[in-house]
């Protein structure tokens, strides 16, 4: 089926047959996964997605893409997360094709697109470093001319599933000199090309979601640059751009509010007047957060571009869902510290589980204390301080 | 949406922006807010020559259906004239008379008196105002179901009238109302009565509020009137209470919504003007992130109170329309008194002088959040009516 098939489509009967498709060929045992799924587990599953061509639900169909209107492609995202469905190593789908696309060179196209849409290739991205977090542009992580190759030297960090990965895209300084962020190009590179060392970091939660990694006179040829040398930062911020809305998403909030409710009956506190009084308090929080989510996806859907202020989104959301997992915690009581599942006449609890994946979300993507600065100056227009 | 569906949602749009510009250069030019100053504290605590002029721009019949001589305009035009006055602090009490009791008289279709009442009502010359609570902090008027309650207050017959007798609270626009439609207990289940300012038995305190204006007590010793003054009686008088209510939740949300839109732009301006340590304070961090706390609250409760204008226009009806004013209110609410507060303090010193303009929106949040259900009162509600509307409502 072409794209302009799929946006022929009312919505409803997209809908239905995303629906359909899922029920019949995803995984039960992966439904509504507590952490975040390894290659291994989640393969079997991509490779179905892959194969039936709905892998990269926003390329464009010359691409390989389904080519989705901005409202089908809302429709695809909350169908899946409807349905539960795990999220797969997607940096390559949702980030390297579309900066490829839009600022690869014909043979880097040529080279990737289709080993991103057949699953061979599974990209990570090395943006942060110990020193250069928020201050993202300060990196140093450094590639130095040399015949037709570049040599890296340095060391990315929280590059998330990294061991499961077979290329990085990376940012790296190509010019000292330059004010810092003009000195940025756009790197990507092989992970078994020697001088690529991984270090899986556990975390808190006993998981081992992110790594470090380092260069060491890693030698990656010139022609692995994307868009102009000392361009890396522009286009970096540009790849900032549809997919925000999704981390303000309210599916995470609404699945802990679930959460909360069926340990409180369970618990029997569901009547408690203290209960009730905050858990109402979160549930039109969650009730709100959605609105607020309608009005942006609304936006999307009318063709407009989101500005700056959907910062506001991800702020809301996730500490919306820090305090859903809050209460998860305090209403268990003793057993909140227990991890995985706690047992409770039969029935069975988790608190822990959803208190942990609480903890970074409003760290990932622009920290919210980023997201506040990036209010102040670009939508309240404060002076910059 | 259809294409059409579009265009017809687009257009409103337009219509609605139109109107905003149109009541916001009236209320700038006919109502600065040095007029409301001069109206605070003194009865009827607004001016009835001004409310004249509101009539005139056709604005006390917003709401009514033309064959009351109305526009029979949605609930969202209401909320656009009122949040116009509302950034002026201009204190005349349109959501009490002409979203509350107007269409609670709407609700009465049957009455010819209520229908008398809502074409004077629309034309201005009259001032019904609803008497419905009676305990000091309002939320006995609904029960432990989220329903409303039986009255305390009881319509008698006898001698050809009916009689009432009992008390009522928060009844606003105060003794300067024209008459009250009391709720009151009687044979055939709640009644709504209307009682006319002058009714002998009828005695009215006034109650000075927060920012100037005025609310009442109602007491009420066999005070009389004639039979065709009982407006509506047991279910019709239920549901429409119910609705008025609920619209009436919703306006007050849609104004508290405005109040909130002005202090933060009030505290951002302050914020970029305001220097010291040789720079704006809005340049500090600290500052620029309550600051856009404040926003983030503010652009919630716009969001929420669009989307129950848009609903209850669309003819949302019983439990859902009450969980939605619910949400609307208690997100209006907190948001505008937690705005209040934080404008206070980023202004520093001057934001508590009885001389800056913000005192008056503070006053105005205090007063329109205490009104039909503060922030915590409008959760309870939604507690109850949601469980009681099962998993499914609640969603």
């Amino acid at each position: 089926m072409t794209a302009t098939d799929w946006n022929a489509l009312s919505t409803e009967d997209f809908r239905a047959r995303l629906r359909r498709f899922l029920e019949q060929d995803y995984p039960e045992a992966l439904r509504y996964p507590k952490r975040r799924q390894r290659w291994a587990e989640i393969r079997d599953w991509t490779r179905v997605l892959a194969a039936q061509g709905w892998l990269a639900p926003a390329w464009p169909v010359q691409h390989g893409g389904m080519g989705l209107a901005p409202d089908k492609l809302i429709a695809y995202f909350e169908e899946f997360e409807r349905h539960g469905v795990a999220r797969a190593p997607d940096q390559g789908v949702v980030m390297v094709g579309p900066l490829l696309i839009q600022h690869g060179s014909d043979a880097q196209r040529a080279s990737y697109l289709p080993r991103i849409l057949s699953c061979e290739h599974i990209w990570c991205q090395g943006y942060s470093e110990p020193n250069s977090g928020s201050d993202l542009a300060s990196l140093r992580t450094e590639a130095v001319a040399d015949g037709d190759d570049f040599v890296v030297n340095g060391q990315k960090i929280w590059t998330t599933l990294a061991q499961d990965a077979t290329h990085i895209f990376l940012l790296v300084r190509t010019d000292k000199t330059a004010k810092k962020q003009e000195g940025i190009s756009f790197l990507l590179a092989d992970m078994k090309s020697p001088g690529i060392t991984i270090r899986p970091i556990r975390n808190i939660a006993g998981g081992e979601d992110f790594c470090e990694v380092f260069f060491d006179n890693v030698r990656v040829p010139r022609s692995a640059i994307v868009g102009g040398l000392n361009e890396g930062w522009t286009i970096a911020k540009a790849l900032l751009g549809f997919e925000r809305i999704f981390l303000g998403s309210p599916k995470q909030s609404q699945y802990a509010l679930g959460r909360v409710r069926a340990a409180a009956a369970k618990l029997g506190i569901a009547d408690d007047p203290v209960f009730v009084d905050r858990c109402t308090r979160l549930e039109l929080d969650v009730a709100d957060l959605g609105t607020l989510y309608a009005r942006f996806v609304e936006q999307v859907k009318r063709g407009e571009a989101l500005g700056p202020d959907v910062s506001m989104l991800k702020i809301f959301a996730t500490e919306t869902y820090s305090k859903l997992a809050d209460l998860l915690v305090e209403i268990a009581g003793a057993s909140g510290a227990v991890p995985g599942d706690i047992e409770i006449d039969g029935a069975r609890i988790d608190a822990l589980t959803t208190f942990y994946n609480a903890r970074p979300a409003p760290i990932y993507g622009g920290s919210n204390e980023i997201q506040r600065n990036i209010l102040a100056t670009s939508v309240l227009r404060l002076p910059s301080s | 949406m259809s294409e059409t569906a579009a265009a017809v949602a687009d257009e409103h749009r337009q219509q609605l922006e139109l109107l905003r510009s149109s009541a916001a250069s009236f209320a700038a030019k006919e109502s600065p807010t040095s007029r409301a100053r001069a109206l605070r504290g003194k009865a009827p605590g607004f001016d009835l020559a001004f409310w004249s002029a509101l009539a005139g721009q056709g604005w006390t019949g917003l709401l009514a259906p033309e064959t009351a001589g109305g526009y029979g305009q949605g609930l969202a035009e209401m909320a656009e004239v009122a949040g116009a006055l509302a950034a002026q602090a201009a204190p005349e009490p349109l959501l009490p008379v002409v979203a509350f009791a107007g269409r609670l008289l709407e609700g009465c279709g049957g009455s010819e008196l209520a229908r008398r009442l809502l074409a004077e009502l629309a034309a201005g010359s009259s001032l019904p105002a609803v008497a419905w609570q009676e305990d000091a902090t309002g939320e006995g008027a609904f029960g432990k179901n989220g329903e409303l309650s039986d009255p305390a207050t009881v319509c008698a017959r006898g001698q050809g009238l009916l009689s009432l007798s009992g008390g009522k609270q928060h009844v606003r626009p105060g003794c300067a109302a024209s008459g009250y439609i009391v709720t009151a207990s009687s044979v055939d289940g709640l009644a709504l009565v209307w009682l006319p300012a002058s009714t002998p038995g009828l005695r009215c305190e006034p109650v000075t509020l927060a920012d100037g204006t005025c609310s009442a007590r109602l007491h009420l010793d066999r005070a009389g009137v004639a039979p065709e003054h009982l407006l509506a009686s047991g279910k019709q008088a239920q549901q429409a209470l119910a609705r008025a209510h609920d619209e009436a939740v919703v306006l007050a949300a849609a104004e508290l919504c405005a109040l909130a839109c002005c202090m933060v732009e009030m505290t951002l301006d302050y914020l970029r003007t305001r220097k010291q340590f040789g720079k704006a304070i809005g340049s500090f961090q600290s500052l620029q992130h309550r600051a856009v706390d404040m926003h983030i609250q503010q652009q919630l409760a716009a969001a929420v109170v669009a989307e129950a204008l848009a609903a209850l226009d669309a003819g949302a009806d019983g439990t859902a329309r009450a969980l939605l004013a619910a949400r609307a209110k208690a997100r209006g609410s907190d948001a505008a008194l937690t705005i209040a507060k934080e404008s206070v303090q980023l202004h520093g010193a001057i934001g508590f002088t009885d001389e800056h303009d913000l005192g008056l929106y503070l006053q105005r949040a205090l007063v329109l959040s205490a009104w039909l259900g503060n922030g915590a009162a409008q959760r309870r509600r939604y507690a109850l009516l949601s469980r009681r509307a099962g998993e499914g409502a609640a969603a």
